[in-house]
């Protein structure tokens, strides 16, 4: 009654929303919620009414979700790139450093950002369940969630870097951080070569969310003239 | 295999455990699972269920439940028995919402269909 997929095609969320080009069709709840949707409005419904936290909570909390993505973390690595003394700082106290450039956090979470060189390449996992640093990454897609990569990070990470196509050559250590409820872990990937001429947005635009955990490096391309 | 592996490890505690091939699966959340995220936070913001509660909730699940549930079934469900531990809820009383809830979609839908 509950399968991953089968609500989406007729509820899906709507961060696309306003670029559709096609007519929306109606927004109708055409089954019954399931057991733990029902589950969830219940719990949140009860604890409302003893006064636990206000109606509006929920909402709000969903609207801090939905504004964090990826590109946060990438602005870090960037501003990072450029600028050696906050750098410094960010490598001393990621929290900080990320709150310096107007990125709230919204948790108890501490931040360590792990710097990529060409001795050390740092990889991130959370082996126990799900915790990654998301007020610069945004939600994690499952498969940082799921077994193969949890349970292979740890003891394989070659490997599963290959898996990704990223070579470490073997003379470059490989470092796993496992995280904890309270403190989460950020990669600051290695500049690419040939990005001397970038500008900060530029640069920022070249990070994706998986090289802020180190599966992959950050690549750059120059297009032909 | 012994039972001892139970012991040492607990069902969360899979790093080092042999693993399959890893496949980049993500789909986007339902509403229901996002509002249970939102959830989560809002519960950790008013201590009431802080993050480490919550996993230790979820593998309290036990290794049968944890395999057949979906991430967020897991994480309501840890809510639920998490709530009931600190006597901030009973049984009786989610049972009870959980109907109320249920009938008001079933009138809502018959309504819409009334009037459609």
């Amino acid at each position: 009654m509950h399968s991953e997929d089968h609500n989406q095609d007729h509820d899906h969320p709507h961060d696309h929303g306003r670029e559709h080009d096609h007519p929306h069709e109606e927004i109708s709840i055409t089954e019954a919620p399931g057991y733990y949707d029902v589950m969830e409005t219940a719990v949140r419904e009860l604890l409302v009414e003893r006064k636990l936290f206000g109606p509006d909570e929920i909402r709000r909390q969903i609207e801090v979700l939905d504004s964090r993505t990826p590109a946060l973390g990438a602005k870090v690595v960037a501003r990072a790139w450029v600028d050696g003394d906050f750098r410094k700082r960010l490598l001393e106290d990621g929290r900080k450093g990320c709150e310096e450039l107007g990125i709230t956090f919204y948790d108890d979470t501490q931040l360590i950002v792990l710097e990529n060189t060409p001795d050390t390449h740092n990889l991130i996992v959370c082996t126990l369940c799900s915790c990654y640093p998301r007020p610069v990454l945004g939600l994690p897609p499952d498969w940082y969630k799921l077994k193969p990569y949890r349970s292979r990070a740890v003891y394989e990470p070659r490997a599963v870097l290959e898996e990704f196509g990223t070579h470490i050559p073997n003379d470059v250590e490989i470092v796993v951080s496992d995280s904890t409820a309270l403190v989460r872990y950020l990669v600051l990937p290695m500049r690419p070569a040939g990005t001397e001429n970038l500008t900060e947005e530029e640069l920022a635009s070249l990070v994706t969310r998986d090289a802020m955990i180190g599966v992959v490096p950050v690549n750059y391309q120059k297009r032909a003239a | 295999m012994s039972s001892e592996i139970l012991v040492k490890k607990l069902p969360n505690d899979i790093g080092g455990d042999a693993g399959g091939k890893i496949e980049m699966v993500e789909h986007e959340l339902l509403p229901w699972e996002k509002r249970c995220h939102a959830l989560a936070d809002v519960l950790d913001f008013h201590k009431i269920i802080n993050t480490e509660e919550k996993r230790r909730g979820v593998e309290a699940l036990g290794s049968e439940m944890i395999g057949k549930l979906s991430y967020y079934e897991r994480w309501i469900v840890a809510f639920s028995n998490i709530l009931f531990q600190k006597g901030i809820l009973t049984p009786g009383e989610l049972a009870t919402k959980m109907a109320e809830v249920e009938s008001r979609y079933l009138t809502d839908t018959a309504l819409s269909k009334a009037n459609g």
